[in-house]
């Protein structure tokens, strides 16, 4: 009887502890949930002290596809990753122009919501900061 | 004056007694529906009988053991501190901050009985369907345009397993034979046996286990149900990056297993 009791208990702590945990994986899965199948919209775009707004015109918008696959109104298509590379979550976007050459441009993601999303282009000046919305 | 005294000491004890076994064996006259009934087999009542009578043996101390079933409903918040999430998600707080007490539900089983022939306690099991407003602790803004945002969102729709253990202390309130008011106080532990969403899990953010301090009122109608109402303040039971407070108020009914089957 005391073993059934011993072996109940074991059971039990090692339900606790072992259920859905968080894997690495977790966070760019969120990310990519929230990123993926909608356009997103430039509203504003930051360089330093200048700021650029596109809001209420015809603006360059981006569309992620649950797929991997990613085209933007330039006419650009290519595949994404989502990444976190040393506590950093980036876009890795490989596209290639319309001379048919490869382009590889990686964003830092700022922040991702349901409807707010938050880029830096890494340049090798100053970064460009850049705001989209999907309504 | 002599045949007075033997009248009172031998003739009305002898009537006295002679009516308690008249009255005794006009009680044992069952009815048909008891007779019929007598030759069916109670697999749930006896099962309970079994229960009880082993429970008597074990627990010698622990008197009654009454078996009762309940439901309850309940009105549920969460108020979540996220400020150790670093994720660079951001949810809207007016979207997601909804600073009330939500509907949910429980149901499951109680035991009610004395130790020691003067505590009462009751100790449950329930299985709570949580449906709970969420407010949220801290809020962020980007500018120009992400106005007040968290960077975390947690369930607020999940099944828990819940136990108790409450002390049960009778209060001196109408006629204590026919009518019991009791006020309620003990801990109760409650563990999410529900999926846990992915944006609940991030950062190492976990908060399956609670742990609660509980109390309520109880009024017991003559044994036949009893009316509760519980107020249940509980916390992460484990160390979380996002501490969470969980206020539960439950009002319910519970009624003796037997007298249901």
């Amino acid at each position: 009887m005391k073993r059934i009791y011993t072996i109940l208990v074991a059971v039990i702590t090692l339900t606790i502890i072992s259920c859905n945990k968080e894997t690495a994986t977790t966070q760019t899965e969120v990310m990519n949930s929230l990123l993926t199948n909608k356009n997103w919209y430039l509203d504003y775009s930051i360089t330093g002290t200048n700021t650029k707004s596109y809001v209420g015109q015809s603006t360059y918008f981006v569309t992620y596809l649950k797929d991997g696959s990613t085209k933007d109104s330039d006419g650009l298509m290519g595949t994404y990753t989502v990444e976190l590379i040393n506590n950093q979550s980036q876009i890795h976007v490989q596209v290639k122009t319309a001379n048919g050459n490869p382009l590889e441009v990686v964003y830092n993601i700022i922040s991702v919501g349901e409807t707010k999303l938050i880029l830096s282009k890494l340049t090798t000046g100053t970064p460009t900061a850049l705001y989209f919305t999907n309504k | 004056m002599r045949s007075a005294t033997f009248i009172s000491k031998k003739i009305l004890p002898l009537v006295f007694i002679t009516s308690l076994v008249c009255s005794a064996i006009q009680a044992q006259e069952l009815t048909t529906k008891q007779l019929d009934s007598a030759y069916l087999t109670h697999p749930f009542k006896d099962r309970v009988a079994a229960f009880k009578k082993s429970l008597s043996k074990k627990f010698i101390n622990f008197q009654g053991n009454d078996l009762s079933l309940f439901g309850a409903l309940s009105f549920n918040q969460q108020t979540i501190n996220d400020k150790a999430v670093a994720a660079p998600i951001n949810y809207l707080y007016d979207a997601v901050n909804t600073n009330s007490f939500k509907a949910g539900y429980a149901g499951g089983f109680r035991i009610d009985g004395i130790y020691n022939e003067k505590h009462r306690f009751s100790l449950s099991l329930a299985v709570n369907r949580v449906n709970a407003g969420s407010k949220y602790t801290n809020k962020y803004t980007l500018s120009p345009f992400i106005e007040d945002f968290t960077h975390y969102k947690a369930d607020n729709q999940f099944t828990t397993l819940s136990i108790a253990a409450h002390y049960k202390k009778l209060l001196p309130i109408n006629d204590m034979r026919k009518y019991k008011f009791y006020a309620v106080f003990g801990p109760s532990v409650d563990y999410k046996i529900s999926q846990i969403s992915k944006e609940h899990l991030i950062n190492g953010v976990n908060n399956r286990v609670f742990i609660n301090g509980d109390l309520g009122a109880e009024f017991d109608n003559k044994g036949y149900y009893i009316l509760y109402a519980h107020y249940k303040l509980g916390a992460n039971l484990f160390q979380s990056n996002v501490p969470m407070q969980f206020n539960r108020f439950e009002i319910g009914m519970s009624i003796k297993a037997k007298d249901l089957f």
